[in-house]
């Protein structure tokens, strides 16, 4: 095989190594003979692309961010606050867009005041999104009375039908939400000198800083926008769960994370893709939907979890040797 | 090249192993009598708690008598609203023959409650109630007739009269609130002489948290003559608060559940009555009205698994250790 070859090759597996892992577990379970029929079929499909919405939306912000070499642990408390935020206003009778747009607000201003923390008090992320993770989560139980809020129905709650009105969409209306804004951010990510400046940001902050980025101001962007994202995300889960529940999504954020990291995101930043990080949540959710149907217990499935996380950075990483 | 490869194999090894493990483990199940084996999901709450590996080993109990299939499977996370409708998605998906619920919460698991009933999949909600009319039966416990029991006890034990306390639970919890009802209506309508110092304190929902709310009522009324308390962590709280006060055995003390440390108050004395639930026979029954209506016969809509009280001289009995001892689903199946 001549070098050029295997250069090629390289390549080919380098762009097919995120995709394996989800070819794999759909693979494992299709030969299961229990769940066989019932689990490719397009219903089964259908169900997981919902499940898989809330987490999808959240990551499409948190690549961005570990992009830029940061972390977001606050996104799971953000959906949770953003969820409550739509219940009370469509409780005190805001209608249903005005409802939706104070969620997405929310989250975005959350994602704000991370931005504008780190920033300022030149704080590591970590740091500013931990408190902000238990400030969130106090304000959604506060503004919730400590319960769960109650709320009317209305077509909000349609956004995340696994049967859609109207039938035509195929897909929930929350399913095109995500498969739309997947392509938009991985435009706005490789296309724009936005989303170059996140990347260089992530390689070499200083650097980037030298060459005439205005690495703050990108910075509060970046965080703004994933709060947005986590705004929607919580949109999302009030449609789903009809009610406000401040006690949901507790450690979704590691659920978030895991699925960049997968998706070949790189924790030290400057690395990472959309397309990658909708293939980790995916390998997620069909994981957790086979484990399901096979009537498997919880243990079993945090254990695979875990496995594929370490085994996906571990795979990045040797990659990374051979491309030194 | 090579040790991505060697990764790739070892993913590969990991795989088969698991999958032959799963086909092993079918191998083993229950033989079926008429062709097919039935699939009956049964979800609860979560998996942790005790009162759910009794429910656990009622409704396995239930799937070999019968000759049944039970997937158990609750939430990845206790208590999470949103992992559960996504587990009553999976089973709707794998297609299981019957679900057995017991839903976190009353409306947020209508939707899929009602996806199941869409796709053909006879429903039984257990423990918790659901609103809407989507599923064939509704087992679990009268938590109100608990509470009238609880405050006939309490005033037996006290002779007729006295002081007491009612320590609530938490705000917004249905079947607590049931209990508390239950027993106030009594004693309000039933018992004249009885005075209630204080009924509008919530315990919380830790252990601790209701540890400190007995210990500071015991300091304003450390004459207090009798004490109700609606569910496990509230009991044990305010046990701990009257030993740590000795008052314990002096103050009379009715709870409701029962845990290994509550067996042993009742054994010293420290506890006066604890009402039981019946867990057990709560998940049997989920299991064996799903099957029963999936053979073609008729249900009744509401079942009461039953409450009783157990005392210092009945908790040996066989009937009253049964339930104060729940065996508890052991194969780790």
């Amino acid at each position: 095989m001549s070098g050029h070859d295997k250069a090629r090759i390289k390549i080919l597996l380098n762009w097919l190594a995120p995709f394996l892992g989800l070819i794999l577990v759909i693979a494992l379970f299709s030969l299961m003979p229990e769940v066989r029929e019932r689990f490719l079929r397009p219903a089964n499909f259908k169900s997981v692309a919902t499940q898989s919405v809330i987490v999808a939306l959240g990551a499409l912000g948190m690549t961005f961010i570990i992009i830029s070499g940061g972390i977001d642990l606050s996104a799971a408390s953000n959906i949770a606050l953003s969820s409550v935020v739509v219940a009370y206003a469509v409780n005190v009778g805001a209608p249903p867009p005005a409802a939706l747009a104070a969620g997405i607000l929310c989250g975005g201003l959350v994602g704000f005041v991370n931005g504008g923390l780190i920033t300022t008090l030149r704080l590591v992320p970590f740091i500013v999104t931990l408190g902000m993770m238990g400030i969130a989560r106090g304000v959604a139980k506060w503004m919730a009375g400590n319960q769960k809020i109650d709320a009317p129905l209305t077509w909000i709650n349609g956004l995340m039908a696994k049967s859609p009105r109207p039938s035509w969409l195929l897909l929930a209306p929350g399913v095109w939400l995500m498969i739309v804004f997947a392509v938009l951010m991985a435009f706005v990510l490789r296309r724009t000198v936005f989303g170059r400046h996140v990347f260089a940001i992530g390689s070499n902050e200083a650097t980037a800083r030298l060459c005439g980025i205005r690495t703050r101001r990108a910075k509060v962007l970046i965080y703004s926008l994933s709060g947005l994202f986590c705004g929607l995300a919580g949109v999302m889960e009030y449609s789903r769960l009809t009610v406000g529940d401040p006690t949901v999504a507790v450690g979704l954020e590691l659920d978030i994370i895991a699925a960049v990291v997968i998706g070949g995101g790189s924790l030290a930043g400057g690395e990472g893709s959309i397309l990658g990080t909708l293939i980790g949540v995916f390998i997620m959710s069909f994981l957790r939907n086979g484990c399901t149907m096979m009537g498997w217990p919880n243990y079993i499935q945090e254990i695979i979890i875990g496995a594929i996380i370490v085994a996906a950075v571990g795979l990045d990483q040797v990659r990374h040797r051979r491309a030194a | 090249m090579t040790s991505f490869r060697r990764i790739l194999v070892w993913g590969l090894i990991l795989c088969s192993l698991t999958a032959a493990a799963a086909c092993r483990k079918k191998e083993v199940g229950p033989p079926s009598s008429s062709g097919r084996t039935l699939d009956i999901a049964v979800i609860p709450k979560g998996t942790t708690h005790e009162f759910w590996k009794a429910i656990h080993s009622g409704a396995a109990r239930a799937g070999r008598e019968l000759g049944v299939k039970i997937l158990w499977k609750g939430p990845q996370r206790e208590d999470d609203r949103a992992q559960q409708i996504t587990v009553v998605e999976d089973f709707i998906s794998r297609g299981v023959d019957g679900i057995v619920l017991a839903p976190l919460d009353d409306r947020a698991l209508c939707a899929p409650v009602r996806d199941a009933v869409r796709e053909g999949i006879p429903v039984v909600i257990i423990d918790s109630g659901l609103q809407g009319s989507d599923f064939i039966s509704f087992v679990a416990t009268d938590n109100t007739k608990g509470g009238v029991l609880a405050a006939r006890r309490l005033v037996e034990i006290l002779g007729g009269s006295g002081d007491i306390f009612l320590i609530r639970y938490q705000e917004g919890s249905a079947s607590t609130t049931e209990r508390e009802q239950g027993f106030l209506d009594t004693m309000m309508k039933d018992y004249p002489a009885i005075r209630i110092l204080v009924k509008d304190q919530h315990a919380g929902t830790t252990t601790e948290s209701a540890y400190q709310l007995a210990e500071n009522l015991l300091g304003r009324f450390p004459d207090v003559d009798g004490i109700f308390c609606p569910n496990e962590s509230s009991t044990f709280g305010t046990l701990r608060a009257l030993q740590e006060s000795g008052l314990a055995g002096k103050v009379k003390f009715v709870g409701f559940d029962s845990s290994p440390k509550l067996v042993q108050g009742l054994r010293d004395g420290h506890i006066h009555g604890l009402v039981l639930q019946n867990p057990t026979r709560m998940g049997y029954l989920g299991v064996v009205l799903a099957v029963k209506h999936l053979r073609g016969e008729t249900v009744e809509a509401r079942i009461d698994t039953g409450v009783t009280i157990a005392t210092g001289e009945t908790m040996d009995t066989p009937e009253i250790k049964a339930l104060l001892e729940p065996e508890f689903f052991q194969d780790r199946d």
